[in-house]
């Protein structure tokens, strides 16, 4: 079997329309090779000065005007990554409550069968406004959620916290109410035959056998709200996205790697310890939707 | 009584050879100290401002949401002619330009992808993919077991570690002000995530399964590694592929409108000039975005089923 057997013409014509879509957004956006090098003397300039900064991060503060008495910087980039922590912490403990309870009403999972036809069309109705509201929050960038958010509400930890929770909580209740209906329902027929009722079934048939998945998937989210969480920097809210701005504005290079190490390996380090959990709990994880 | 005591002893016997993990419970433990901690942690969550002041904020932040010809004549019909004033004014060609680079990031990185991960992959960078003896055992298959492959997967994970955000923040400053730098930030995060999601279903083929006998039959009768992957397992794992690259696709439209915050023609442009002068107007791009992405999500949903 050669290449062109392996592919059928239904693949072969998904490729082509990718393939024409690329040249067609890069036509439309402009996307030219030469766009890939700094245009001119001064961004190569800078460009070099950035990645030869990536070899001597700062070990103290680059602005001359620094007070003496200044935290030392790398106790500064701790408490960057301290604050970036909390949020993502905070944030999660909001969302995945959330996302329980609207996963469970946009699953159909612990509906009666038989299910009585006005009984069905209340169910339906509950099944669809919670569906709609988890698209909707979740629709909406967690960056423009705090810009509303704060606008509303004013600078706060809080906030910025409810700002990436909202987002959040959509995301993973869409993925809590799939991972529940499709979980597998033997359980749940054999306890329904010994008489137990469709709530008791979900309870102690349907939910437990999910819930390996649904942790899972709930550490993936908190990887992506320690990324989110950083970024928040940019709106003003304190995590070391706003040091890494600040530094990088005053093109103050070394200083920003100085922040950049400890992200990347915060990032990496909860990359791999939820890996771990992944693979201690044996479950495939169901993919992951953003 | 008998029945039941010896129940209840085939209970507690049950429960003593239940499966202990010291690290998932070390795992729990920090979380619920870090949850702890963000909320009962130093320092106020609610900020300077009294809940007076929160509240006024908030009633006049939402009043200001309302289109501005509303809010003066009190009639929701001439919300329409804003709305279309809005949209063909630059909201539309900001939309379409939103889209075009997220497709178009989306793109490189599962052209990026794809050939690289038979390379990343445990199944077929161990010495005997699939169990199939591979010929001579040299240096080169030792080299490819334990620096390429676990290199290629650690690239995966380096390259996801940044947020998008950020990637484009520094390479604007670098390469100007120009579509690349937003199309670059969200391939190179989106080469991380599609590694990561397209190497589980790769390594995932199940024993026994259609796609395990087509690899074994093709390494059997001498075909090499990337041929194999190239012919028995892209192909049968295509539709699985699919599922992910929109659902990335999707992440990418929205992920693209927040790039725009930083200068480009894009929502986020025009989100971030609004802000603060005319909420309005801001309020408008930010739902023409959301828009895009429920459709994106209905088109997602529409794929997902025709390939099952």
């Amino acid at each position: 079997m050669n290449v062109r057997a392996a592919w059928n013409g239904k693949h072969r014509r998904v490729i082509l329309a990718f393939a024409a879509t690329f040249l067609l957004c890069a036509w439309y956006v402009d996307l030219k090779p030469a766009g890939l090098l700094p245009p001119d003397a001064t961004h190569w300039e800078r460009t070099g000065r950035f990645f030869a900064a990536a070899l001597h991060p700062a070990f103290d503060y680059e602005d001359p005007n620094t007070p003496v008495d200044a935290i030392p910087i790398w106790v500064k980039a701790f408490h960057g990554l301290f604050l970036t922590l909390k949020f993502a912490f905070g944030a999660m403990s909001l969302a995945v409550p959330a996302a329980l309870v609207m996963g469970f009403l946009g699953s159909s999972a612990w509906w009666p069968t038989p299910c009585p036809r006005p009984l069905k069309a209340v169910l339906g109705a509950v099944y669809f406004v919670s569906r709609f509201v988890m698209s909707l929050v979740r629709s909406i960038h967690e960056l423009i959620w705090a810009l509303l958010i704060l606008s509303a509400m004013g600078v706060s930890p809080l906030a910025g916290m409810i700002a990436l929770a909202l987002p959040f909580s959509g995301t993973l209740g869409k993925v809590f109410s799939e991972l529940i209906d499709e979980e597998a329902r033997a359980a749940g027929l054999a306890l329904k035959a010994i008489g137990h009722r469709p709530l008791q079934t979900f309870l102690v048939g349907i939910f437990p056998a999910a819930l390996p998945n649904l942790i899972t998937y709930s550490f993936y989210r908190f990887e992506c709200a320690l990324r989110s969480s950083a970024v928040l920097g940019f709106v003003g809210i304190e995590t070391i996205g706003l040091y890494i701005q600040l530094s990088h504005e005053e093109a103050y290079y070394r200083e920003v790697w100085t922040y950049l190490y400890p992200l990347l390996g915060m990032i990496i380090l909860v990359d791999f310890w939820g890996a771990g959990i992944r693979r201690r709990l044996n479950q495939v994880e169901g993919g992951c939707t953003g | 009584m008998i029945a039941s005591d010896s129940r209840s002893a085939r209970i507690n016997e049950l429960k003593k050879q239940r499966r202990r993990s010291p690290y998932l419970w070390i795992s729990a433990a920090i979380v619920a100290a870090g949850v702890a901690w963000a909320w009962l942690g130093s320092g106020s969550l609610m900020g300077r401002l009294s809940a007076e002041r929160r509240w006024t904020n908030f009633l006049n932040f939402t009043e200001s949401l309302v289109p501005s010809p509303v809010r003066k004549s009190g009639d929701w019909g001439d919300a329409l002619p804003w709305a279309w004033d809005l949209l063909t004014d630059e909201g539309f060609i900001a939309l379409l330009t939103t889209v075009a680079i997220a497709t178009a990031a989306i793109l490189l990185s599962a052209m990026a992808v794809l050939p690289v991960l038979s390379l990343a992959s445990r199944q077929f960078s161990r010495k005997n993919p699939f169990g199939v003896w591979s010929g001579k055992e040299d240096s080169g298959t030792s080299f490819r077991e334990r620096i390429v492959g676990p290199g290629m997967r650690f690239g995966f994970v380096l390259s996801r570690a940044i947020p998008e955000y950020l990637i484009a923040f520094l390479l604007l400053s670098l390469l100007g002000l120009q579509v690349w730098p937003l199309v670059l930030a969200l391939a190179i995060h989106n080469y991380g995530i599609l590694g990561r999601l397209w190497g589980e279903v790769v390594e995932n083929t199940e024993n026994g399964s259609r796609e395990q006998d087509a690899a074994v039959n093709a390494l059997s009768t001498g075909r090499g590694r990337f041929a194999t992957y190239a012919t028995t397992i892209v192909p049968s794992s295509f539709n699985r592929f699919l599922i992910y690259f929109f659902y990335r696709w999707e992440t990418c439209v929205k992920d693209a409108t927040v790039l725009g915050m930083l200068g480009l023609l894009t929502l986020g442009k025009l989100i971030a000039l609004s802000k603060g002068f005319f909420w309005d107007r801001m309020f408008f791009y930010v739902l023409l975005g959301s828009s895009v992405i429920l459709a994106g999500d209905l088109l997602s949903t529409f794929v997902r089923k025709r390939l099952r």
